[in-house]
């Protein structure tokens, strides 16, 4: 059996996977024998097929999760929003990232819970490994349910103190989705937690077993939506900077005590030593894949134009946070309103639109310098105000992402058993550059004059901008 | 408060901790920005939650790692087994030197926290802050009552350590009037 997977999928299944395949095959085949023996087959396990995994598995409890109306609108969410405008193929959606979480979030759990160095996890008995795999599982698959369309291109249209954090919140605790916990013999509140994290819980202080189950699925280090995404986006787009070893990752992934100077520890997720370079591919393909494609200035420009177009259609220019207006509204509806006010300049945001769908964006004017941070950190944001006063604030946008390159510390476990950090095993990871950008675009039909404008004033606005103190 | 001055006023703040033999890791540069924030009202304009060693600001940790990013800050490498330590580059000196009325204004509130925490370990550094977050929460609370909400907050901190913590938290309180950040502003207009 093994041999003939690896055949078809040769470097897709470690060895652990196997034996869990092969041990799921002939369980499941038990089953279906039994109840073919008593004439009452029902199928009560489901393989889905996956570019990034070869199969996703679900029972029939789970599936109805999968089925519920959030779940199955993230059918219609891009994962990278207008990102197909510049890589034609990144168009890939939230609902198979979501799948393909569970996925790498069970195979973590299942790798930590075997390989206990600590009891730190606080997760005893059959009772209890099942109920938090199950927890876990159903969690990472809706944790993207509150996205609004086109997924983070759009978060800022949420109304003031929402996000998709607190929308995933609303759905997770939504009738609908409160009636299958309840079939589900699962704790809405587990979901909720484990499913946002404890940025974005505020009810209670997260445990340490949950606070460390919910890394697995959104940990900024080794979470599984951050591996998911990093190999789903590099596949669809075509950019193969997010590619990294998450077999040998996962395998090598262990809770660990951090220590602190004064003593105190507290369980972490870390890594054998073996694991050390498959994490320092991660972290390097997280930071590629920043700069070259998150970050990408062309892709950046459409979501800027895509918020434009939504503040003038939106309603009050916010989404709605009822679970029904939340339902309803997917990029179709979106990507239909812009088709039409493209072609119709009374309609609300015929000029976005139209940039969109005739690809007609503002051009990059100033892009992040190095020097120009040295001599001022806000230099993006000096050309951006002088820029508008020479050409118009309409004509000018200015963009500043800012992402963390992740932690890169973390605790290693040596084939001694000794407990080091990450960043005294690895020069790479003390030298992973984090990711920054700084962009001004100006309207195509300005670019020439602005290029000529920035030519003479560049050095003149970046200095004289480092003011500058308020009163306060 | 601007960009340059909130970034001047945490540099500074990172030099006043390792001044005073802090470790200086993140947690530590965290939990005294937090008292900076909420106790010495510098409006440094963090969001807080409480977390696992109490009050954390994802925001500031995102500033953090931008200031890495953008050669201001770096890491120093420790001796095993513990975590490293965050220190200032040069170019941090000279982005202050540009805001010498705001570094004027704030120092005094930043070295009195900085003098107050720097020998202190993460342990320490959670319960204090928890029972600050605690003491904002319920304005006015009975020590013992604000003592028992940590508890109940963080179960593995005992009640006499919580009630310490408290107490050391209304000392401070008592101590900072005279430094607090917009004092000095408040006379000047």
């Amino acid at each position: 059996m093994s041999n003939a997977y690896q055949k078809i999928y040769p470097n897709r299944f470690s060895t652990h996977t196997l034996r869990k395949v092969n041990k799921q095959v002939s369980f499941f085949g038990e089953r279906l024998l039994e109840k073919k023996v008593r004439g009452t087959a029902k199928k009560n396990n489901h393989e889905i097929r996956d570019p990034m995994y070869a199969f996703v598995h679900m029972d029939s409890n789970e599936r109805e999760v999968l089925n519920s109306a959030p779940v199955q609108r993230l059918r219609h969410i891009h994962q990278l929003a207008l990102t197909h405008l510049v890589y034609p193929g990144a168009t890939h959606r939230r609902f198979e990232h979501s799948l393909g979480v569970m996925e790498l979030a069970t195979r973590i759990y299942d790798i930590v819970i075997e390989n206990r160095y600590t009891d730190a996890l606080g997760i005893d008995g059959d009772y209890e490994k099942e109920y938090y795999r199950r927890v876990l599982r159903m969690a990472a698959l809706v944790h993207d349910i509150g996205h609004a369309p086109f997924s983070h291109a759009s978060e800022d249209l949420f109304p003031p103190g929402w996000d998709h954090e607190a929308m995933t919140l609303r759905l997770i605790e939504s009738e609908e989705m409160g009636r299958i916990w309840k079939r589900l013999k699962i704790q809405t509140d587990d979901i909720a937690k484990l499913a946002v994290g404890p940025k974005h819980y505020k009810k209670e202080i997260l445990s340490n077993t949950e606070a460390i189950l919910s890394e697995i699925i959104t940990g900024d280090t080794f979470g599984a939506d951050r591996m998911d995404y990093l190999l789903r986006d590099s596949h669809h787009s075509g950019v193969a900077y997010g590619r990294f070893d998450h077999y040998r990752l996962i395998e090598t992934l262990r809770v660990l005590p951090k220590t602190y100077e004064d003593g105190s520890m507290e369980p972490a997720l870390g890594v054998e030593s073996g694991g050390l370079q498959s994490a320092e591919a991660l972290l390097l393909a997280r930071y590629f894949m920043f700069s070259q494609l998150y970050f990408h200035p062309v892709r950046r420009i459409y979501d800027i134009h895509l918020k434009e177009f939504l503040q003038a259609w939106l309603e009050g220019g916010h989404f709605p946070t009822d679970v029904d207006g939340h339902l309803t509204l997917t990029d179709n509806e979106v990507m239909s309103a812009i088709w039409k006010a493209s072609r119709d300049p009374e309609l609300p945001g015929h000029d976005a639109a139209e940039r969109i769908v005739k690809r007609n964006h503002y051009r990059a004017l100033y892009t992040r310098n190095p020097n120009d941070v040295l001599k001022n950190r806000e230099a993006g944001l000096a050309i951006y105000t002088a820029a508008c006063e020479r050409f118009g604030e309409e004509n000018v946008h200015h963009d500043r992402p800012r992402k963390s390159a992740g932690r890169v510390m973390f605790p290693v476990l040596e084939q001694d058993e000794r407990i080091v950090s990450s960043l005294s095993k690895s020069d790479n990871l003390q030298h992973i550059p984090e990711v920054a950008a700084d962009t001004v675009y100006i309207n195509p039909e300005l670019l020439d004059a602005g290029r000529e404008w920035l030519k003479e004033n560049r050095e003149s606005v970046i200095e004289s901008a480092v003011e500058l103190e308020d009163e306060r | 408060m601007k960009q340059i001055q909130r970034d001047g006023l945490l540099f500074e703040l990172v030099d006043e901790l390792a001044e005073h033999g802090s470790w200086c890791g993140e947690t530590h540069i965290q939990k005294a920005a937090y008292f900076l924030e909420e106790m010495m009202e510098v409006p440094l304009n963090f969001p807080y939650v409480l977390y696992k060693h109490g009050p954390f600001s994802f925001d500031l940790s995102d500033e953090l790692a931008s200031m890495r990013a953008d050669a201001l800050l770096e890491w120093e490498i420790k001796p095993e087994p513990y975590g490293n330590t965050l220190r200032t580059t040069e170019e941090s000196k000279r982005l202050r030197e540009k805001i010498p009325r705001t570094m004027e204004r704030y120092r005094p509130a930043i070295s009195f926290v900085a003098q107050k925490f720097g020998q202190r370990g993460v342990k320490d550094l959670e319960k204090i802050s928890t029972a600050l977050y605690v003491t904002k929460e319920m304005p006015g609370g009975e020590r013992d009552v604000r003592a028992r909400r940590i508890t109940k907050l963080k179960p593995h901190i005992p009640y006499d350590e919580a009630e310490e913590a408290v107490r050391f938290v209304d000392e401070m309180i008592a101590e900072a009037v005279p430094l607090k950040g917009s004092s000095e502003l408040r006379s000047r207009t």
